[in-house]
């Protein structure tokens, strides 16, 4: 079962299909959506989407639907994602046109990387970012993590940045 | 995953499990698959397989993995689901090489049809089906499914088998 979680302003919880899907197909029909294999028609979208879902099913983990406390809206996702090929195990993020600049993917990020450390019981955290992704690049900035290697995903080069460790970010939280 | 399993005469139909992907990956990497999305790497095929889960996850009902009554190891996965993009409920099977020529397709199939019309209550169902999938034809028409040419086409496949409702079909 997918849990629910919160931080400050979000609440990580699992996909619906009736509020969620509808934003997820309008972010896949739009250019930013570059960075994560889109863009992409209806039909396509709501396979990348449930992939969201499977998921966790397939791994026992996967990424969060991101709800805005104050409004109830769908905003985004984030949370642990490891799909057959990637190189390990990462935090992932995505957020909807009216989410960006208010810095909901850091929080949930850093969210996400502590589920990831006390629930799974990971010991390492990487985010995988195209190097044109500059907003992402900045949210990875802002959670710490580091460059570190490089790995070709098809025809997309992406960008490994390790994350801080458990230790490292309770003493950051603290 | 949760979800329902049905049992027939000779077979188990469950919900897909993680250790299910292996055998999955070598039927829809493989000719066999041609009519029905065969993919070319392992990670478009871990995606379609996470896409069948993730409909079992958001609509509590999807493709179910097909094993014989003896053992838990999935030979092919049959059932009803509704992606988007399919204007109807479709009834889909998929069995591979190891367990052709069995009926077992059959017999999963009408199990899935009949859980589907007792279950939730839908009045018909369709199988898209590429017009040179002929054994997919075949078990269409051996479970009274007919073309109709008047429903409307998924992704561009061009056949479209209507089955008979739940009178018709018993």
């Amino acid at each position: 079962m997918i849990p629910t979680i919160d931080s400050a302003r979000l609440v990580l919880r699992p996909f619906r299909e009736a509020t969620d899907f509808a934003p997820v197909a309008a972010f896949f029909a739009s250019e930013r959506s570059a960075f994560y294999g889109g863009p992409a028609p209806r039909p396509e979208a709501w396979r990348k989407f449930a992939v969201f879902s499977g998921h966790w099913m397939v791994r026992g983990y996967g990424p969060f639907a991101l709800e805005e406390k104050a409004s109830g809206a769908f905003v985004g996702l984030a949370g642990p994602w490891f799909p057959e090929g990637f190189p390990e195990p990462e935090i992932t993020w995505m957020l909807c046109d009216g989410a960006l600049g208010k810095g909901y993917a850091t929080e949930a990020a850093l969210r996400a990387l502590r589920f990831g450390y006390e629930d799974l019981g990971w010991t390492t955290a990487v985010s995988s970012i195209v190097a044109e992704n500059g907003p992402s690049l900045r949210v990875a900035e802002r959670l710490g993590a580091v460059h570190e290697y490089d790995f070709q995903m098809g025809d997309v080069l992406l960008g490994v940045h390790r994350h801080r460790g458990p230790t490292a970010l309770a003493e950051v939280a603290a | 995953m949760s979800g329902p399993v049905l049992e027939t005469e000779r077979l188990v139909l469950r919900p897909p499990k993680p250790q299910d992907f292996e055998s999955y990956l070598g039927f829809i990497t493989s000719d066999r698959a041609q009519y029905v999305g065969r993919v070319q790497t392992r990670l478009a095929a871990w995606k379609a397989f996470a896409v069948e889960a993730g409909h079992w996850s958001l609509h509590g009902y999807g493709p179910w993995v097909v094993t014989l009554k003896s053992t838990d190891r999935s030979l092919g996965q049959v059932g009803v689901w509704h992606p988007e993009g399919f204007p109807e409920r479709e009834l889909g099977w998929l069995i591979w090489a190891e367990a052709e020529g069995k009926g077992l397709a059959y017999e999963a199939a009408m199990a899935a049809r009949d859980h589907d019309y007792r279950v939730y209550g839908t009045k018909t169902l369709v199988s898209y089906i590429e017009p040179d999938n002929a054994r997919s034809i075949r078990l269409a028409e051996r479970m009274g499914a007919v073309l109709d040419p008047a429903a409307e086409k998924a992704d561009e496949i061009d056949f479209v088998y209507r089955h008979p409702g739940p009178e018709g079909a018993r």
